[in-house]
């Protein structure tokens, strides 16, 4: 039994397609460029390869021969994924009566679609004298995609013989090969015209990948990055000037929906249901679907540390936006990833701290600080340029090799602005909260100022402790996260606030164990 | 095509342009609202008998809505419409020859010889079984090749969802005859072209409706029709566009000029001035705007959505601001629609910055649309203290950290939303305005990669 019927339909030489009269094809050539914006919420730090939620800007320049008289200008080779309604089309003379972008391919099935009721040549082979016979057939029915046909001996239904058999098609539709970008114009002259065509596309992506690579002492950092792009589209871009863009903006992307391919079509016969039990007969005619899960991971040189150097991209601002330009023209191609050197900066310095996030007026069993590293984005720093958000993959270069420490994300960071980078937690410094049972601060002893309404209650004394097994004495930062109308009362250490919260910073010393204690009060609600 | 088209070559859906011109006795006229809904006018010129008889309607779209088919013709009582979906595939075939003769071609392995003989359909249950002569036998259970031929077509089985009206025409003859009908799948909205140049704060528009086809189907030259409105549709929901952010409001001043524009009842039309062919699964678009040097103003606005604390410093947006007054403004109503914005780069290549949506806004409006966020400009809003007043009863200070990065001065609007209710700002470093009882605006100036603060008190009460 033969699962699939091969080469089910023939054409007739390289099927020419055929254009109406006063068509001008205009092929892809002349220069390019790509601009490509991110994902406005990609969740995910990866990018997969059919699943892009970014998109590109795409101009192109073509020259088009125009006739005098009304015309279609046919642009061909434009992304699948075009959003039609942003196309521009710029230079042309004379009248734009309308642009068109036919989504309608040319697939085994829209050309039955289309062959429906006209003549066709119904092929059939002798399977055991290799022997061709041609007739002359008609399409009468691909209704519930199956296929019909009518010879002058009478109906029969395709492939339900047994016999191996395939239509070949003598017409051809007026169908392109690709995705196709028409215009119609009414020009005085026939002329020869410059025209930039262009339109934003969707299946495009990028992200930026840096690398923290920490010194021995952990006072400094080398920061590089790599900006990591991405065209699922089944068109490439040869030598385009390839820019990135930058910033959140607003824009509608909706899945990405290249082109239509039709229904397929299903030569299924009659019931055939047999005394014995072998399988019936199915053969699905469809056109090659390409199903790919190809996930980005970051190529592990490309995260690793950089030996050579390597061309940067050049910012610029575009109104509210970063726009980065590769400096030279680069080829990106169909089903593609491309990584292109975003900076470098080495000496940054930094500062280390262990740091945890406390709920207050919660028990918490002793749980591994995070390591922090906080620098800010400035010239002092050996930075201040802008980094658009991505992944941080941070290093620690020890003797010869060099250790991962952690992944975390980077969010969009202005020039001037500070940068916390979490390096993994320590194992060696533990932070234990426990809910003492006792009112030792009945009375305020240590804030002034502070005014207690009478129906506030005082909550229970909380103790922080924090185990420090290193060798050294650490810079601890604890966090207080208070539910709202709770106030903190009292505590045996300073009291600082950043971002609005309540912070602890306290050094620890080598081996040492450091507690703090502080009590809240929160309003009582009348029942 | 014509009613009395055989089938099988009326029910062929033209792929674009395959079609010949249409007969001068077709004419199509297709009116499209924004809602995917389109009314299609049908005119062709139908042969009628004298007495009952069947007309069949081809290349009427492929999701028409039945329910709303009128034929109007001269002469003739309509006696029944039926939308058939019985489709011509080879099982219904074979279904339908039960109890008829169909002629049976075997072909012998060895030597390819052909034999051939007539055979009765007895059942077509699970699978074919056939009466050949006095044998009773079942189709290819052997697997040996059988072609199987059929003398007729059954009636009533299409290759396509068919139209078909019964009518009853006291006298026969050639007539006009016009089909009208609803159908999804047709629909438009508008698109926008606008070029933003910094250097002299001007927009440069470009309007253009978009139409899609999705219905199945060809219409060869219409004339075509666009009007702002959705019928049917008493939300405004023009469009599944989901915000992501809380929504704001685009249009600050809904305008009250009135446009030149040709107008049904209350909505605007946008004839297409030529016919057109729309093609199924194309997009087509048609300019019916383009003005130049409209003066708008780039400004930046931050939305703080209830008296809460960000961890960190979040973006401001980026918006910009212009009238479509016909004095200093773009002077046409705009149909509903997306904006999309363009900036020139440094090399003077156009640059997309961003998109808005804008419903159908009357002519004189304010619009102030947001293209994204500012990367340079963010914004921390603190709760520096809340303290209970009272059962109900709170004080909130906070303190808002305005920052700029760009090497010019800015100015920021800063909205603070959610003060329902009995709020009162009791103390603030500047002046606020209440844009709404809800919400409180502070006009900050930031200087050029400079600092701003403002503190505010506020009492509520929930």
């Amino acid at each position: 039994m033969r699962p699939v019927l091969r080469p089910w339909l023939v054409m007739l030489g390289s099927l020419p397609l055929a254009a109406a009269a006063r068509d001008v094809i205009v092929p892809r050539a002349g220069d390019l460029s790509v601009t490509v914006y991110r994902a406005p919420d990609r969740s995910s730090p990866q990018m997969t390869l059919d699943q892009l939620g970014g998109f590109a800007l795409v101009t192109e320049t073509r020259t088009v021969e125009i006739p005098e008289g009304e015309s279609r200008i046919r642009f061909e080779g434009v992304a699948d994924g075009i959003e039609a309604e942003s196309a521009l089309i710029t230079g042309l003379p004379g009248v734009v009566i309308e642009k068109n972008r036919d989504a309608e391919v040319l697939t085994p099935e829209r050309l039955i679609e289309a062959t429906l009721g006209k003549s066709i040549m119904l092929v059939r082979t002798n399977p055991n004298t290799g022997k061709v016979k041609r007739l002359f057939a008609k399409i009468r029915s691909d209704g519930g995609k199956h296929v019909l046909f009518e010879t002058p001996e009478g109906i029969e239904a395709l492939s339900c013989s047994g016999l191996p058999e395939t239509i070949s098609i003598i017409t051809h539709p007026d169908l392109s090969s690709t995705p196709t970008l028409s215009a119609r114009v009414k020009s005085p002259i026939a002329t020869t015209a410059k025209v930039t065509l262009s339109y934003l596309a969707r299946g495009f992506d990028w992200t930026a990948n840096y690398t923290a690579t920490v010194a021995a002492d952990q006072k400094s950092m080398d920061l590089g990055a790599w900006v990591t792009l991405a065209n699922s589209n089944g068109t490439g871009f040869p030598s385009a000037q390839t820019q990135i863009v930058a910033g959140r903006i607003n824009h509608q992307t909706d899945e990405v929906q290249p082109f239509d391919m039709g229904p397929p079509v299903v030569a299924q016969c009659w019931p055939t249901g047999t005394t014995s039990d072998v399988a019936p007969q199915q053969i699905m005619v469809t056109a090659q679907r390409r199903f790919e899960t190809l996930e980005v991971a970051t190529p592990v040189a490309a995260a690793m540390p950089l030996a050579a150097r390597a061309m940067l991209v050049q910012l610029e601002q575009l109104g509210d936006l970063k726009l980065y330009r590769v400096p030279e023209r680069t080829t990106l191609n169909s089903r593609q990833i491309k990584q292109v050197r975003l900076l470098d900066r080495q000496n940054i310095p930094v500062q280390l701290f262990y740091g945890a996030d406390l709920p207050a007026n919660s028990a918490v069993a002793p749980e591994a600080a995070n390591r922090t590293l906080r620098t800010r984005n400035d010239t002092a720093h050996h930075l201040g340029v802008p980094l658009p958000s991505g992944e941080v993959a941070s290093f620690m270069k020890v003797k010869d090799t060099t250790v991962l420490l952690d992944e975390v994300h980077l969010r969009d960071t202005r020039v001037d602005e500070d940068i916390e980078l979490d390096v993994g937690t320590s194992p060696d410094v533990q932070v234990k909260a426990v809910r003492e049972k006792t009112n030792a601060y009945t009375r305020p002893p240590f804030l002034r100022g502070i005014v207690r309404y009478p129906t506030a209650l005082l909550d229970e004394v909380n103790r922080v402790e924090i185990h420090n097994a290193t060798p050294t004495e650490i810079k601890v930062e604890l966090r207080l996260q208070l539910p709202d109308g709770t106030q903190l009362v009292a505590a045996d250490a300073t009291i600082e606030t950043r971002d609005g919260r309540p912070v602890f910073s306290l050094p620890v010393p080598a081996n040492r164990t450091a507690t703090v204690r502080y009590q809240t009060e929160h309003v009582a609600r009348r029942k | 095509m014509k009613a009395k088209t055989p089938l099988w070559i009326g029910s062929a859906v033209s792929a674009l342009g395959a079609l010949p011109a249409v007969a001068a006795d077709h004419d199509i006229a297709v009116t499209i609202y924004s809602n995917d809904t389109a009314l299609i006018q049908d005119h062709r010129s139908i042969d009628v008998t004298g007495g009952r008889q069947r007309l069949e309607f081809q290349n009427v779209s492929a999701r028409i809505r039945p329910e709303t088919v009128a034929l109007a013709a001269d002469g003739i009582t309509i006696v029944e419409q039926n939308f058939d979906f019985d489709l011509l595939t080879p099982a219904k075939m074979m279904e339908k020859a039960v109890g008829q003769e169909v002629t049976l071609v075997r072909t012998v392995p060895g030597n390819g010889a052909e034999t051939r003989e007539k055979a009765l359909v007895l059942a077509t249950n699970e699978g074919v079984v056939l009466k050949i002569g006095e044998r009773i036998e079942i189709l290819r259970d052997d697997g040996m090749p059988v072609r199987v031929i059929f003398d007729k077509l059954p009636e009533n089985l299409r290759a396509r969802p068919t139209l078909s009206v019964t009518v009853n025409s006291p006298k026969g003859g050639s007539r006009p005859a016009t089909l009208t009908y609803l159908t999804p799948g047709l629909g438009w909205k508008a698109d926008y072209v606008a070029l933003y140049n910094e250097a002299d704060s001007k927009l440069d528009v470009q309007g253009w409706v978009t139409l899609t086809n999705s219905t199945g189907t060809t219409y060869d030259d219409a004339k075509t029709m666009l009007v702002a409105a959705s019928p049917g549709e008493h939300a405004a929901a023009t469009n599944t566009w989901a915000p992501r952010r809380p929504q704001r409001s685009e249009v600050v001043q809904p305008g009250t000029e009135s446009g030149s524009r040709e107008r049904v009842g209350d909505f605007y039309l946008y004839p297409i001035a030529e016919r057109t062919t729309i093609a199924n699964l194309q997009t087509k678009q048609v300019s019916f705007l383009d003005v130049h040097g409209v003066p708008a103003e780039h400004a930046y606005e931050f939305r703080n959505p209830w008296l809460g604390t960000a961890e960190k410093p979040q973006n401001a947006q980026s918006v910009y601001r212009f009238t479509t007054s016909a004095k200093a403004g773009l002077g046409d109503q705009l149909p509903a629609g997306t904006l999309r914005f363009y900036m020139h780069d440094k090399r003077g290549e156009p640059q997309f910055i961003g998109e808005s949506q804008i419903d159908h806004t009357p002519m004189g409006s304010l619009l102030s649309l947001s293209t994204g966020d500012a990367f340079d400009v963010k914004v921390q809003p603190t709760v520096v203290k809340r303290t209970a007043l009272g059962d109900f009863n709170w004080r909130t200070e906070m303190r808002y950290s305005l920052t700029n990065a760009l090497p010019k001065p800015i100015t920021v609007a800063l909205l603070q939303d959610g003060l329902w209710g009995d709020s009162t700002i009791t103390a603030e470093s500047q002046k606020s305005k209440r844009r709404n009882a809800d919400s409180a605006e502070w006009t900050v100036q930031i200087p050029a990669n400079g600092k701003a603060e403002v503190t505010a008190t506020i009492t509520t009460r929930f």
